[in-house]
């Protein structure tokens, strides 16, 4: 177990050494994460619609309709003037009032822009209607009574419906967005891209220059040089997701739901890249082949694996074949941690599935690896 | 009598058609320096690897101090092995090597810490101990390639080939560096195709050629397999087969050709009143000699006997 350690602490040492190390660990993951993480919006703006609200009624009503309108999913703003820019705007018509007291027709208008996104004002439209009808509801329940009494707080027919809305359980409630999925997106591909090609030139960098072989003369057996070369690669994948939480953290208010729980995934996905690295490094006897390799490999996995755009908005099709990358099973965890708050129970199998990656990639690893050319 | 510290017994090993090894035998006794002098293709690093365990399939066995050398893994931890290549991480500094491969041996942290600066001094490189590897000169990393073979103060050193490829200098003191290990009583083998170096460095020398031993002993012992002879050294412009036709060998009881190829020949004389009687007859055979020296016995005239071939290719 000593040796162990003490082989693979090297590979990390020999790594943080690299003069390229924090270009490649940091800023350039980095730059993938502003980009993706503008390109697919941030989760705030996208879940509240605003709503402006013209309000030139000069009795009760208008006010109290208003009140019915406010929602956590609404940005609500009132108005006296009408507004110069909007992206919609309901406006309630000075005699709303007094039409309702007479029990009169009424019109309210509803104005859209051009440029307003759809699915917000769906958002608003639900809601405007659902004002509508409670405010109906109450007024034919209050039915002949005195309209100037409907103020009153003993009034029992103030407030008398409410509409709760409740989804049935599971469905995808928001689509996962912004840098919570930018994030640990760019945290996947990186920790495939940084152990496959630090971690596969350095097995062939070491079988070249006899380093493997030199281990060997030492008393230490064949199964703690693999077990040492298999962690000094896995703490190479853990240094990459340390660093890039951190700068999450500290830049983008980075949210890993249940830490514990996405550690574990981070950990069975670095240390499946890590048997994997292995397998490259044996196989392969040139650096810029590893390095296109890995490069091919990481982003290939990263682009099916849905690390750079959710994976929920792409055909079903696509997501099927998404299955063979390690990283659709790392990204759909985080996601159900993350996003969704789920716990242990519902992501094993996916962690298995990791597991299994690893196995695979350790079985190739150790068919081909070899102390010398 | 004395434990041997290692005893090779029949080794063989073949790749494919190519035999590296042939009944291979070879004994070391405690405090022994052995340089093991064979030309290329001889089987020096195929012996070195099966005393490493890095090779296996081969035949025959190898005891050290009386076990089985490859019986019990912790063996190792008594052997020190320096490889033909420089087999350490460049990107690294000399001690953090050092660090680093004594680390496998279960010396505690701070005793090691003290071996390695103890040894970077024996190396001559206390200057630069702290410095990258991949910026020293070849000298400086055949040094530290010794010096990783010592860290865990081995019973037994093995070498290959230690000083190939480095200047006259950086070889002078790798084999200080040999001789001074040796005299603080670590058994000592080392393989090279330098004469000079075993000449100078080994309480014992072994000639092998095809994977087999052809002669051991000390130097003065190997010198008497020539016998009290003249060697006589012809160099000029001939071929080595009209020289051959000039001079049949075995031409009388005194001559015997050692080596002969293109304009240089070795011969050994039983008495030097034969040589202007080869003279006259290459003269007779028309053959253009230059230059013509006549020295006694060496360590090459022994290898040119036992080998047939020249070292020098
Ligand atoms: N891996 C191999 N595959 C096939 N043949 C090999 C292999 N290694 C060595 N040989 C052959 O075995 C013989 C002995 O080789 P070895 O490397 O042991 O010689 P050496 O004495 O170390 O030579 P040198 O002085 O060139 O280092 C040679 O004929 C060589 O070609
Ligand atoms: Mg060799």
């Amino acid at each position: 177990m000593k040796k162990i350690w003490h082989i693979g602490r090297l590979d990390l040492k020999l790594m943080v050494k690299d003069k390229a190390f924090f270009f490649w660990v940091l800023l350039f993951p980095l730059a993938f994460i502003l980009i993706f993480g503008n390109l697919f919006g941030s989760s705030r703006t996208d879940t509240r619609a605003s709503l402006t609200v013209l309000n030139q009624d000069r009795g009760k009503w208008g006010a109290y309709f208003i009140r019915k309108l406010e929602s956590p999913k609404i940005e609500l703003a009132v108005v006296n003037e009408p507004p110069a820019e909007y992206y919609r705007v309901l406006v309630i018509p000075p005699d709303f009032s007094t039409r309702i007291e007479r029990k009169a027709a009424q019109e309210i208008q509803f104005l859209k822009d051009s440029e307003a996104d759809l699915k917000a004002g769906a958002v608003a439209d639900t809601k405007i209607t659902q004002a509508i009808v409670k405010l109906l509801a109450e007024l034919v329940m209050y039915g002949n009574r005195d309209m100037k009494a409907f103020f009153d707080t003993r009034n029992p027919y103030r407030d008398l419906v409410s509409v709760h809305t409740r989804l049935p359980k599971d469905t995808i409630a928001k689509i996962p967005s912004g840098f919570d999925h930018t994030l640990p997106g760019i945290l996947v591909q990186f920790v495939m891209m940084m152990v496959l090609i630090y971690g596969g030139i350095s097995v062939m960098e070491d079988r070249k220059h006899r380093v493997l072989a030199r281990i060997l003369y030492s008393s230490a057996s064949f199964a703690e040089l693999f077990g040492g070369k298999l962690l000094g690669r896995l703490l190479m994948g853990l240094l990459q997701s340390a660093i890039l939480v951190a700068a999450g953290l500290l830049l983008f208010r980075l949210n890993l739901g249940n830490v514990w729980l996405s550690s574990l995934n981070i950990v069975v996905f670095a240390a499946a890249m890590a048997a994997l690295s292995i397998f490259v490094g044996s196989v392969l006897r040139k650096e810029e082949l590893i390095i296109g390799v890995s490069m091919l490999l990481a982003n290939m996995f990263a682009g099916l694996g849905g690390c750079w755009w959710p994976i929920e908005i792409v055909p079903p099709a696509f997501r099927a074949a998404a299955m063979v990358s390690p990283a659709y099973w790392a990204m759909d965890t985080f996601h159900k941690i993350i996003f969704f708050g789920k716990g242990f129970a519902a992501v094993w199998p996916n962690l298995l599935v990791l597991l299994g990656f690893g196995a695979v990639s350790t079985a190739l690893a150790l068919r081909f690896f070899k102390v010398e050319e | 009598m004395q434990q041997k510290i290692l005893e090779i017994k029949n080794l063989g090993k073949s790749y494919g058609e190519t035999t590296a090894l042939a009944n291979f035998s070879l004994d070391l006794a405690p405090g022994e320096v052995l340089g093991l002098l064979g030309p290329n293709g001889a089987g020096k690093t195929t012996l070195i690897s099966i005393l490493s365990g890095t090779l296996r399939d081969f035949s025959g066995s190898v005891a050290f101090r009386g076990q089985d050398l490859f019986a019990d893994r912790r063996l190792k931890n008594r052997i020190g092995i320096v490889p033909q290549e420089m087999a350490f991480y460049e990107d690294l500094s000399a001690l953090e090597n050092l660090l680093f491969w004594g680390g496998l041996y279960d010396i505690p942290e701070k005793e090691l810490k003290r071996r390695a600066l103890e040894l970077l001094a024996v190396v001559e490189l206390s200057t630069r101990a702290r410095e990258p590897v991949k910026k020293f000169s070849g000298g400086m990393k055949r040094r530290l390639n010794v010096a990783i073979g010592l860290v865990h103060r081995p019973e037994l050193l093995l070498l290959d080939e230690p000083t190939v490829g480095i200047d006259v200098q950086a070889k002078v003191s790798i084999l200080d560096i040999i001789r001074e290990v040796g005299r603080k009583g670590t058994s000592v083998v080392f393989t090279t195709h330098q004469l000079a170096e075993v000449e100078q460095t080994c309480s014992r020398i072994a000639i092998m050629d095809q994977g087999k031993i052809l002669a051991t002993g000390t130097l003065a012992e190997l010198i008497r397999i020539v016998g009290e002879k003249e060697i006589v050294e012809v160099s000029g412009e001939f071929s080595a087969t009209a020289f051959s036709e000039a001079i049949p060998a075995p031409s009388g009881a005194g001559i015997e050709i050692l080596s002969v190829s293109d304009d240089f020949a070795m011969l050994a004389f039983a008495d030097s009143q034969d040589i202007p009687a080869m003279m006259q007859r290459l003269f007779a055979h028309r053959l253009h000699v230059a230059d013509l020296k006549i020295k006694s016995p060496s360590l090459e005239a022994v290898f040119l006997k036992m080998t047939g071939r020249s070292l020098r290719d």
